[in-house]
C-alpha cells in the first residue's frame, strides 16, 4: 500500500523543472537578491513552461491539468532549489489561479481567470499574514462583513508578495462562518497599497503592506466554502519550498567538502563535518517524506490537518538548521557572498516565522 | 513535410561514470538517463521547422531497451507528434544503421535529422552510415540549417576542421547537429501532459529481417588515467626549467 514513486509524467515534469531551476534560477539568483527585482525575461520564460497555470480548465481556456498536491510539491521544491525568491515570484499567480480553480463557481472562474491565460507573464498575490501580535491564519483579525449584495473588507496585511503588481489579490478574512477567500481586484477604493518592505530574506520578492479600509467588494467575488484547505494546500507547498532550499544547501556544502583540503584530506573526511552534512542529509529527506504524505492525504480527500502542521513545522525547522549548517561547513568562505550558501540561510529562515508568505 | 528524428538513451552528462566491475561497460546502477544532447538538438531544430513552416509531422525513433519509452516521452513532451520505439539487445552503431533504414524505408520522411554523435560512446558513425545505405545527401556536425524550395532543398553550415563549410543539396538528406545549431526548448507542463496521449509504436527489431549481429566487440572498458594534481611554481624560472626539464615541452 506504501508507494513513493513518482508517476512518469510526474518524473518529467520534476526533471524539466529541475533542469529550468538549475540552468536559469540558480545562475540568477545572487544578482536579483542584489538588485531586489526578478529579471521580467526569466518569469517571462517560466510562464512559457506554463509553471503557474496548467490548472486553469480548458473552458476557461486553460489547459486543464488536474490539480495536483503532490505535483505541486514536486515543482515547489525542484524550482526553489534553483532560487527561492525567483521562484515564489514566478509560481505567485497560483496565488490567484488555485483558489479559483479549487473554490470558484463558473462566473468567478470566467471573470477571474480569463485575466492569466494570455501570453504574458501576469503576477497573482493573495493577502493572509497579519502584521498583530500572536497572528493565525486560523484566527484573523482583518473581518469581512456582508452589507447588502458587498463585502466590507476591513485590516491590515503583511508580506503581500506582488501586491503592487497583480490585477487581483485573493484576501483572507474572518466572515460570519469561518475564514472568507475574497478576489479583490486591483484598484478596488479602500485598498491601500503600502511602499515595498524590507526583509530579511527573499530579496528579490516585492512584498507589501496592504490597508483595507471599508472596502467593498461584490459578495458574488467570495470564493465558495471555507477556506482552511486551501490555506493548507499553501502550507505543504511552502514547506516543499523549504526542502528545495535545504536541498540546494546540502548539495552545495557536500560537493564543498569534497573539493576543500585541510591538514591533508578532504574536509568531508573530517568527521565533524561529515557528521553534519549526514544530518542534514536526514533533515532534508524527512521534510520531504512529511510533505509528500501531506500532500498525498489532501490529493486523496483526507482530513490533512496534523499532516500538514507537523510537514510545515518540521520543514521550516529543518530548513534553518540545514542552511546554517550549509555555512558552517563552508566556514570562512560561507560567511561571504561568492558563495550562495549565506543567501539561502537568509532565504531558509524566513519559513518558521510566516504562515503564508509565498504561499504557492 | 515530414521529419524523423532520434533519441538515445545515454547516462546524464552530470552523471559521474564508473567502469564495472568485470570492465565491459559502465556500472548503470543508480545512473539517470536522458536524451542525447546531441539529439534533443536535432529534436529543437524539427520542431522549429515545423512552428516555421506551419505544417510539419515530427517523428522521433529511439533504438534500445523498453526504457527508451522515457526518452522518446520527453521528445514527445518538447512537442514531436509521435513516437517509434524499436527494441533491440545492444545494437552497434552498424546494426542501427540498419533499423533506421528500414524505419526510413517505412516512414518516407523528407529530412533525417539526428545528433552528431551520443555522447556515451562517441562513435559517430550511425548518421553517415544511413545516408549511405539510402543514397542520400548527407550534413554532418551542421551549425546552421536553412530550407528552400518549399522544402525541396537545403543549405547547411558546418563545423570543420580551421572554419565553416556551406553545404546545399536536394532533400530527402540526413542531417546531423553539432552543439551551436540551437538550444532545445524545456519541456512545457502543458506539452509534458499532452505527450501521454501521443502515440507511441513499439517495433521489434528482429521483425525488421535485417543482420543484427554485432561488427563491433567491445574488448574492455578502461576510466582515463588520472591526472596528478597541478603544483605551484615559486618563480617563473622555476617553471621554465619545470617545462624543460619534466614536461619536455620547451
Amino acid at each position: 500500500m506504501i508507494d513513493f514513486h513518482l508517476d512518469e509524467e510526474q518524473q518529467l515534469i520534476r526533471d524539466t523543472v529541475a533542469a529550468f531551476a538549475r540552468e536559469r534560477l540558480r545562475p540568477a539568483g545572487h544578482e536579483a537578491d542584489d538588485s531586489g527585482e526578478v529579471p521580467p525575461a526569466l518569469a517571462q520564460e517560466a510562464w512559457e513552461l506554463g509553471l503557474a497555470q496548467a490548472t486553469i480548465p480548458e473552458a476557461c481556456g486553460g489547459f486543464g491539468q488536474e490539480p495536483s498536491a503532490i505535483t505541486g510539491t514536486v515543482i515547489a521544491e525542484a524550482l526553489a532549489e534553483g532560487d527561492l525568491s525567483i521562484a515564489a515570484h514566478v509560481l505567485s499567480p497560483r496565488l490567484v489561479i488555485d483558489p479559483v480553480v479549487l473554490l470558484g463557481n463558473e462566473q468567478q472562474q470566467a471573470e477571474i481567470l480569463s485575466d492569466y491565460t494570455g501570453e504574458e507573464f501576469t503576477p497573482g498575490s493573495a493577502a493572509l499574514l497579519e502584521p498583530s501580535w500572536g497572528n493565525s491564519a486560523f484566527d484573523l483579525k482583518t473581518t469581512a462583513v456582508l452589507d447588502g449584495d458587498d463585502y466590507v473588507i476591513n485590516g491590515d496585511k503583511c508580506q503581500v508578495a506582488l501586491a503592487a503588481a497583480s490585477p487581483w489579490i485573493i484576501v483572507y478574512a474572518a466572515a460570519d462562518n469561518g475564514i472568507a477567500a475574497l478576489a479583490v481586484r486591483a484598484g478596488t477604493p479602500g485598498l491601500d497599497i503600502s511602499e515595498r518592505e524590507k526583509n530579511l530574506g527573499l530579496n528579490a520578492l516585492d512584498t507589501r503592506e496592504i490597508q483595507l479600509k471599508d472596502c467593498r467588494v461584490p459578495a458574488s467575488m467570495r470564493l465558495g466554502g471555507d477556506a482552511s484547505d486551501l490555506i493548507r494546500r499553501c502550507r505543504v507547498a511552502q514547506s516543499a519550498m523549504a526542502v528545495g532550499v535545504g536541498k540546494a544547501s546540502l548539495e552545495y556544502a557536500c560537493d564543498y567538502a569534497k573539493e576543500r583540503e585541510a591538514f591533508g584530506t578532504m574536509i568531508a573526511q573530517k568527521q565533524a563535518i561529515a557528521f553534519m552534512l549526514a544530518e542534514m542529509a536526514i533533515e532534508v529527506d524527512a521534510a520531504r517524506l512529511l510533505g509528500q504524505e501531506a500532500a498525498w492525504k489532501l490529493d486523496t480527500g483526507g482530513d490533512a490537518v496534523r499532516e500538514v502542521s507537523i510537514a510545515k513545522s518540521y520543514a521550516a525547522d529543518a530548513v534553518m538548521m540545514v542552511t546554517d549548517n550549509g555555512v558552517q561547513v563552508l566556514g570562512g568562505h560561507g560567511f561571504v557572498r561568492d558563495h550562495p550558501v549565506e543567501l539561502w540561510a537568509r532565504n531558509g529562515r524566513g519559513f518558521a516565522i510566516f504562515e503564508g508568505l509565498a504561499s504557492v | 513535410m515530414k521529419i524523423l528524428v532520434t533519441a538515445k538513451r545515454v547516462p546524464d552528462p552530470e552523471t559521474t561514470i564508473k567502469v564495472n566491475a568485470d570492465g565491459t561497460g559502465i556500472e548503470e546502477a543508480g545512473i539517470k538517463w536522458v536524451v542525447n544532447p546531441f539529439d534533443e538538438i536535432a529534436i529543437e531544430e524539427a520542431l522549429r521547422i515545423k512552428e516555421a513552416q506551419g505544417e510539419a509531422e515530427v517523428v522521433i525513433v529511439s533504438v534500445g531497451s523498453a526504457d527508451c519509452q522515457e526518452q522518446l516521452r520527453t521528445g514527445l513532451a518538447m512537442g514531436a507528434d509521435r513516437a517509434i520505439l524499436v527494441s533491440a539487445d545492444n545494437p552497434d552503431p552498424t546494426a542501427v544503421s540498419r533499423i533506421l533504414e528500414k524505419i526510413v524505408e517505412q516512414e518516407s520522411p523528407d529530412l533525417v535529422i539526428m545528433g552528431k554523435q551520443a555522447i556515451d560512446d562517441d562513435s559517430n558513425e550511425v548518421g553517415q552510415m544511413l545516408a549511405q545505405r539510402l543514397g542520400w545527401p548527407q550534413a554532418t556536425f551542421i551549425s546552421e540549417l536553412e530550407l528552400a524550395g518549399g522544402g525541396g532543398s537545403a543549405t547547411c553550415v558546418r563545423e570543420i576542421d580551421g572554419g565553416l563549410e556551406t553545404l546545399s543539396f536536394p532533400l530527402p538528406a540526413v542531417i546531423t547537429a553539432d552543439l551551436r545549431l540551437n538550444e532545445p526548448r524545456y519541456a512545457s507542463l502543458p506539452g509534458i501532459m499532452k505527450a501521454r496521449k501521443k502515440p507511441m509504436e513499439e517495433i521489434d527489431a528482429s521483425s525488421l529481417g535485417i543482420e543484427l549481429g554485432r561488427s563491433v566487440t567491445i574488448v574492455s572498458v578502461q576510466p582515463p588515467p588520472e591526472r596528478a594534481a597541478g603544483r605551484v611554481v615559486e618563480s617563473v624560472d622555476e617553471l621554465i626549467a619545470a617545462l624543460q626539464g619534466e614536461a619536455k615541452v620547451l
